[in-house]
């Protein structure tokens, strides 16, 4: 595979390619392993070794594109005709920005040796040591470490290439009646240790048996750092990119610079924190800026591409935020989002609460409405009561139909410890992602139903 | 590309694998967007590879690689072998064993008229700034259309002997309106949400959907649901239409009855399932009225194909008859985990994921009687169409969903529109109040391309075919109170 600045050599290759008057390529290219375990026997391990280039080309103002994982000439070249095609099929697009000019790109962290080196027998062993801390129950979850390398270079003479490091570790500790969820991520495999994640949700799922249900209705409720990185991201997805406000589909369109939340909550996009999955530059190549969002409880801005900022004008540049050019159609989107921590000790959370719920994880949102910022989705994995400032019995998954606003403004206590959690499914290329963020006490997150007990 | 499988399989069994099969694969993928009159994106893309995937000691490895070569395959092969033997682990482990097949050998192309990726791109494009041209509307602020075409070819070899070639093409698209006034954004699409439906099939599909003359109705709806009263809450009385049934089917039939689940392998992601293995055959699903059958060799469908990704031939099944459970989702492993069949239900995405237990083409059978049949028993009631939201518990059971346009039933016939309709319920029994299904005429196949499940996550495109439903006793109007 490409290591070591190949794959800007890859990249420059690619738009040298084309025959256009302005193109970019961007290669992702990933080596990575991931040990999946289910009943606490590793049954899926799976190796993948890719590396995609994707080719945008601008002739006469039409805008085409082309990816290929072929990399040689040949390989090079049907790609920068298939792109040529692609751009020649189309008017030309008012809408294209221009490439990214020449520019340097900040020195991030993100990439670690060791992590690197992983072999496959040692993915499988880190595995290994979640199931073996955990024999009282079943084990399942992974654990995956990649390497991967992202360069852009175009005809603009920009050329930007980063590598990162990723690895994680899930643990679902379960057994029929019973059930406790825990992960941990790092650019940085060392940081992580899988016996005391396993141990972690064994413990959650050791105290989920007996599970009752609860009324439906508008509670005080604790989301966990894993439940609270959910809820954000699907408001994220859909809210806090330039592309759905400015088209006025996104819960921040003609409110930015209201108090929207409570004035504890601060919420960034920051590509270049060490402390979380950092990134130097976006799939256009443009540096990453740091973006304030939520400041203080008032709505700041959103995230830019450079499609985005041509549109707003008025000096509007992009912020880094851009997805590759096929997938320009979801707009930019905040893939670096940190909430800033409160002031409270994460064990004194619930006596904020007084009676409520307590929520470990989430399971399989939907945005039912991306305006008004109402998601639904389940709890599992760890839900409990709150009752009298403490986390007292289990129960059932409950199904949340809850305003994402309204449960930021109706904060009532902040951890001060903040977690780095994965974002990623690991669909397609892999770009490793994730969101830090604390546990939060709102008085506001909204029940509508029941389901199934925890458990298998 | 077979003779690359063969060397993979080779390379696997000399470093120790008791099984192995391989998987090369080409595939061209085309995706046209328009947006408010102009091209947001053209792009025509291609992946090409290899993947291994060995039993070692009992337990699996998979591997892949990009290189289309005898170097690549072979590598590919080694590191399955190796990543095998590393997470075969301790002993007592349960051993893995298939389910036996006979080692199919065939070939199978999808029938087209028109291959839809040798459609020039121009042409696509041209249709979608036609369609997109013929919603507008004072209220509709964005338009939308997209159009995909893909080609895959699909070698497979299996250290039993297997050896099967094929190759599909399918095609694609859809239509959107986005109406937005005062702040309120509502939305309509043409032939289906998320990205339009699919068909394996040539152009002829798209060409069929008729995107342009559909196009109107779409522009119009989306505004009159600006003006439309809410969905009210309450239990009632609610009829899907074929769309959102698919839906329904999807998430409340097809993944719980995949066998994969109900024996908690997909448990850290996708979930397990309500189901047990002793269900089969007992188990009430749901009204006499329903009927489910798994069939890979329906026409055009999606998971349409000769042989799936252990070699197993196509086939028909029903999962759920007269209401009662009546076949899963398998694999060779889990058919023989549960001592029934030989499997028929593994897909893989592409050549860097292991095949996963998927949906093939999952149908309701059609029942009697025109849709208005359907809304002639109702004397308050709802009928609901095209999803907009979805979400469901990890077994499946509790769900809610939404969809973009409603309107009121009363006395049999349709009134006023309603939006921002949604309902709630729990799978057996939203499903016993299934009491009536539309006839063979209203039944609709659709294809849809973003089924998500397995880790490292991987899609698999699916068909259902469905007719209209009618459901008793419905919890609708979800709101956050």
């Amino acid at each position: 595979m490409t290591s070591d600045g190949r794959a800007l050599e890859l990249a420059e290759r690619a738009w040298r390619a084309a025959e256009a008057d302005e193109a970019d390529a961007v290669v992702q290219v990933e080596a990575s392993g991931f040990a999946r375990f289910a009943a606490s026997e590793v049954h899926q391990p799976t190796l993948i070794s890719d590396e995609t280039i994707t080719l945008r080309v601008v002739r006469d103002g039409k805008v085409g594109c082309a990816v290929t994982n072929r990399i040689d000439d040949d390989g090079l070249r049907e790609m920068a005709r298939r792109a040529a095609e692609a751009a020649d099929s189309a008017p030309p697009d008012p809408g294209y920005a221009g490439l990214q000019p020449a520019v340097s790109v900040p020195d991030v962290a993100g990439y670690d040796a060791d992590t690197a080196a992983l072999t496959p027998e040692e993915q499988a062993g880190l595995a290994a040591q979640s199931i073996e801390a955990v024999p009282e129950f079943g084990l399942y979850g992974y654990f995956t470490s990649g390497t991967t390398e992202t360069a852009v270079a175009s005809s603009s003479g920009h050329a930007v290439s980063q590598r990162m490091t990723d690895a994680s570790v899930l643990a679902i500790a379960a057994s029929n009646d019973a059930s406790g969820y825990a992960e941990a991520t790092s650019w940085k495999a060392g940081d992580l240790d899988p016996a005391a994640c396993a141990r972690e949700a064994a413990e959650k799922a050791g105290r989920t048996r007996g599970a009752t249900e609860i009324e439906a209705g508008t509670h005080a409720a604790i989301l966990e750092p894993y439940a609270f990185s959910e809820l954000l991201w699907y408001f994220g997805f859909s809210s806090l990119g330039a592309l759905s406000c400015l088209e006025g589909r996104s819960y921040l369109s003609g409110r930015l610079g209201e108090k929207l939340f409570h004035e504890s909550f601060t919420l960034i996009d920051d590509g270049l924190d060490p402390a979380g999955m950092p990134k130097a530059f976006d799939l256009e190549g443009v540096p990453k800026q740091r973006v304030t969002i939520v400041e203080d409880g008032v709505a700041k801005d959103v995230v830019w591409d450079r499609r985005t900022a041509k549109r707003a004008g008025e000096g509007r540049e992009s912020s880094g935020h851009a997805l590759t050019a096929p997938a320009q159609g979801f707009g930019p989107l905040p893939l670096n989002l940190s909430v800033r921590g409160g002031d409270v000790p994460t064990a004194e959370l619930p006596e904020r609460v007084g009676d409520g719920i307590y929520v470990t994880r989430l399971h399989y949102l939907g945005v039912v409405d991306p305006r008004e910022g109402i998601i639904t989705g389940m709890t599992r994995d760890g839900t409990f009561k709150i009752e009298g400032g403490k986390v007292t019995k289990p129960l059932v998954n409950l199904r949340f139909t809850t305003s994402f606003p309204k449960l930021v403004e109706g904060i009532l206590g902040l951890s001060d410890e903040v977690a780095l959690v994965n974002r990623s499914d690991y669909y397609d290329e892999r770009y490793p992602f994730g969101t830090r963020v604390p546990a939060i006490a709102t008085s506001a997150f909204t029940i509508v139903g029941t389901g199934s007990g925890p458990g298998l | 590309m077979r003779e690359l499988c063969g060397e993979a399989i080779d390379a696997a069994t000399a470093g120790g694998a008791g099984y192995a099969d391989a998987r090369a694969v080409t595939r061209r993928a085309q995706h046209v967007a328009t947006k408010n009159g102009e091209v947001e994106s053209v792009s025509d893309g291609e992946t090409e590879g290899v993947g291994v995937r060995v039993l070692v000691d009992g337990a699996w490895g998979f591997a892949c690689d990009r290189r289309l070569t005898v170097e690549g395959a072979r590598s590919a092969a080694e590191r399955a072998v190796a990543f095998a033997r590393a997470s075969a682990g301790r002993a007592g482990r349960r051993q893995v064993e298939l389910a036996p097949a006979p080692a199919e050998n065939g070939e199978y192309r999808t029938p087209a008229e028109r291959d839809p990726v040798d459609v020039p791109l121009s042409e696509k494009v041209e249709l979608c700034l036609r369609a997109e041209g013929a919603m507008q509307h004072e209220d509709v602020k964005i338009t939308e259309a997209t159009l995909r075409a893909q080609r895959e070819e699909r070698a497979f070899q299996s250290s039993e002997g297997a050896d099967v070639y094929q190759e599909f093409v399918e095609c694609g698209g859809g239509i959107d309106a986005l109406a937005i006034r005062d702040g309120k954004v509502q939305i309509r699409s043409y032939p289906s949400a998320h990205g339009g439906s699919s068909s394996q099939s040539g152009w002829e599909y798209v060409e069929g959907l008729d995107l342009p003359g559909n196009a109107p109705r779409v522009g119009e709806e989306a505004a009159a649901l600006l003006s439309a009263d809410p969905c009210p809450s309450g239990v009632t009385t609610v009829v899907l239409d074929s769309e959102q049934m698919v839906l329904q089917v999807h998430e409340s039939v097809g993944h719980p009855t995949e066998l994969d689940r109900v024996y908690g392998t997909e448990a850290a992601y996708a979930g397990t399932s309500f189901l047990k293995p002793d269900d089969l055959g007992t188990l009430r699903y749901g009204s006499d009225l329903m009927n489910i059958t798994a069939d890979s060799t329906t026409p055009s469908g999606l998971g349409t194909f000769a042989y799936d990704d252990e070699g197993v031939p196509a086939g028909r099944q029903a999962v759920v008859e007269g209401g009662v459970l009546s076949g899963f989702l398998s694999s060779r492993e889990t058919a023989r985990q549960i001592g029934a069949g030989n499997g028929g239900s593994m897909r893989a995405d592409g050549w860097s994921r292991m095949p996963l237990v998927r949906m093939t083409n999952l149908h309701l059978e059609p029942g009697e009687g025109s849709f208005d049949d359907l809304l002639a028993d109702v004397g308050d009631g709802i009928f609901m169409c095209t999803n907009k939201s979805w979400s469901i518990d990890d077994k499946r059971l509790n769900f809610q969903f939404g969809t973009q346009i409603a309107w009121e039933i009363k006395k049999g016939k349709l009134g006023r529109m309603l939006r921002d309709a949604t309902y709630m319920g729990t799978t057996p029994i939203f499903w016993a109040g299934l009491d009536a299904v539309a006839g063979p005429d209203e039944w609709q196949l659709y294809g849809l391309t973003n089924c998500g499940k397995g880790q490292p996550g991987q899609h698999a495109h699916v068909s259902h075919g469905t007719s209209a439903g009618r459901f008793r006793n419905v919890q609708v109007g979800i709101r956050d109170v």
